[in-house]
């Protein structure tokens, strides 16, 4: 993007007339400072603007905690490219405020995140890891145990925790646990019989093996979840997932059965930007 | 388990007949794009076997049925950054049934979609693709059957 | 009323501003009112309240202060001076507000968020909006008054106190930064 086409998107914007009538005015009267009638007219649109939304957002300073308790919400700027809507019983950190960077720390309770803007400009930590905005729009709780849950509309968000990482898209969730860091996501409208799987994932005394489970429910567009699968369950079991999704949908160039199995990076960040065309 | 592998058997051959070999489109939901602009788009799509996407001829309309109306409503297909992928936003109204009918054209190839819309976005069972545009008959066929699932 | 021809600003004119000629100095702030605006409300992030009372500090200060511009340099150079210094006052303040109430937003500056339709390109617009503010004050004010202005080297080096090698430094890195941040941004 060269300075032209920069300058096309920073178009000159009108002065509004009421800066005249205040100027006006303090040239007529030398009073100092001047009054300020376009601040009426401010004041006017941001009080319908207060009536119309229910609330007020505002901006808070690095370091600050916000604590809403089980009745009240109110929403907090981020910068210029979004806001979050904190929810009842919450309790956040602003923990960095800064153009190229902001973060907050959620200690329990649930937000909203609306972000417009480039991703890996907004971050929220949790006892579970890290919520990393890829340009997007998510809820995110957390309770006093620090067990979270991150839920998606929009766009994507990228949850990590020393090392390991869950990308969750638009309609899918993901669950979060301390220590754990974030578990495998999956789409809200896949079957119970799946999700209740994937709760059950490593746990020794299931009835049935949870891994055939999730197999066997896994639709086309449940790959999400068997991609991240691939790349969590033991060595000897990562066949059997990587055949599923080959089944469910044809393995595109590019993507060895060989590298796959070796978790080769390349072949699974080609493989997933495939098999998103079908989330 | 039998009737799991006939299901497997028949989603790859619905998947072969879905996708025919040349210029076609491949439709996905905004996700898919990987590009933050489009999260509000109401779906994505590419070109798949078009040797050059950049002189590709891409077009769209939202075909609708609106208290029993017939309606019409030319759509703006936005590019992504990556070549070849382009995105649909929704600019008809919320009320009624509606489909968006792609066309396109690379070189002396021709591909349509009909690409039904439901509340949660696009209903990818009921995606159709053609090695030409849709016809009007088959735009009023499945707008019918698009009315009839309700 | 004084017609004024592109940025030819007459002796004449600043002498019948001097003189409290009310006419004259509406001329001057027709022509550059825009630009003046412009440049406030995209370093103020959007903000459409401060970016109004740094237009109307700078005009106020203008009319007060004319008699001290001696005319051996542009008037616009002299201008921008003062949009430079209102514009770095005002966001000192802003940064040591600890709440601002404002609900002010660069995706909600008037023309382009509603007669852009193509929505790829209002959302690119708000991208760059967005770099713009993310820049240091340094570096935003130059690519600011180089964007809205095309001013020179000598007439910025003038305007922002400081010698032209460092108008040019500020004005690469400030792009290589946006172009940093705009990388891979493109719309059809």
């Amino acid at each position: 993007m060269d300075e032209r086409e920069i300058l096309d998107h920073l178009p000159k914007v009108k002065a509004p007339d009421a800066i005249w009538t205040s100027i006006e005015a303090a040239l007529n009267d030398h009073r100092s400072p001047a009054r300020r009638p376009w601040l009426w007219a401010f004041a006017s649109v941001a009080v319908l603007a207060l009536l119309a939304v229910g609330y007020w957002s505002v901006r808070h300073r690095a370091g600050e905690w916000i604590e809403t308790d089980s009745k009240s919400r109110t929403t907090l700027r981020i910068g210029e490219i979004g806001f979050v809507e904190i929810e009842p019983g919450t309790r956040v950190r602003v923990v960095t405020e800064q153009p190229g960077e902001h973060r907050l720390a959620l200690a329990h309770g649930e937000i909203r995140a609306t972000i417009s803007a480039p991703p890996k400009l907004f971050f929220v930590d949790t006892a579970s890891g890290t919520a990393i905005d890829l340009g997007c729009e998510y809820t995110l709780s957390d309770d006093e145990l620090g067990l979270g849950l991150l839920h998606v509309t929009k766009g994507w968000v990228s949850f990590q925790w020393k090392g390991l990482e869950s990308l969750v898209p638009a309609g899918a969730s993901c669950r979060t646990h301390p220590k754990i860091g974030p578990g495998i996501p999956y789409f809200d409208d896949a079957s119970q019989r799946l999700k209740d799987a994937l709760e059950n994932l490593g746990v020794e005394k299931s009835a049935e093996d949870p891994l055939e489970v999730i197999l066997a429910e896994a639709r086309v567009r449940d790959t999400l979840t068997l991609w991240h699968l691939l790349q969590r369950v033991p060595v000897g079991d990562r066949a059997r997932v990587y055949d599923r999704i080959a089944f469910l949908t044809p393995v595109p160039d590019g993507v060895s059965r060989e590298k796959a199995l070796k978790l080769d990076p390349e072949t699974l960040r080609l493989w997933k930007d495939e098999l998103a065309w079908k989330w | 388990m039998m009737n799991f592998r006939i299901g497997i058997a028949a989603f790859a051959l619905a998947a072969a007949w879905a996708h025919p070999p040349g210029f076609s489109f491949t439709i996905g939901n905004p996700v898919a794009s990987q590009d933050f602009h489009f999260k509000t788009a109401a779906f994505v799509f590419r070109t798949e076997s078009c040797a050059d996407p950049a002189k590709a001829q891409i077009s769209a309309t939202a075909e609708g049925i609106v208290k029993g109306a017939r309606q019409s409503v030319a759509l703006k297909v936005m590019a992504a950054s990556k070549p070849g992928v382009y995105a649909v936003t929704q600019s008809w109204p919320a009320e009624g049934d509606w489909v968006v009918s792609l066309r396109g054209t690379c070189g002396s190839a021709s591909a349509g979609a009909i690409v039904p819309m439901g509340p949660k976005g696009l209903i990818r069972e009921s995606l159709e693709f053609f090695a030409r545009p849709a016809t009007d008959a088959e735009i009023d066929a499945s707008l019918k059957a698009l009315g009839a699932s309700k | 009323m004084v017609d004024l021809i592109d940025r030819q600003i007459s002796a004449e004119i600043v002498i019948a501003c001097r003189s409290g000629d009310r006419d004259a100095f509406r001329s001057l702030y027709d022509l550059y009112k825009d630009r003046v605006y412009s440049i406030a409300l995209y370093f103020l992030h959007g903000d459409q309240a401060a970016a109004s009372d740094v237009t109307q500090q700078v005009f106020l200060k203008l009319m007060t202060s004319i008699g001290d511009f001696r005319g051996d340099a542009e008037f616009s150079t002299w201008l921008y001076r003062l949009v430079v210094n209102a514009c770095m006052d005002a966001g000192r303040r802003r940064k040591s507000d600890a709440v601002t109430t404002d609900r002010s937003h660069l995706e909600m500056l008037a023309g382009p968020a509603s007669q852009e339709q193509d929505y790829a390109r209002a959302q690119m617009a708000n991208s760059v909006r967005a770099a713009v503010s993310a820049l240091p004050p340094k570096f935003r004010i130059a690519v600011l008054l180089r964007y809205f202005d095309d001013l020179s080297y000598e007439q910025m080096a003038k305007a922002l106190h400081c010698s032209m090698g460092t108008v040019a430094s500020r004005l690469s890195r400030g792009h290589r930064m946006l172009a940093d941040r705009l990388k891979g941004l493109k719309y059809g």
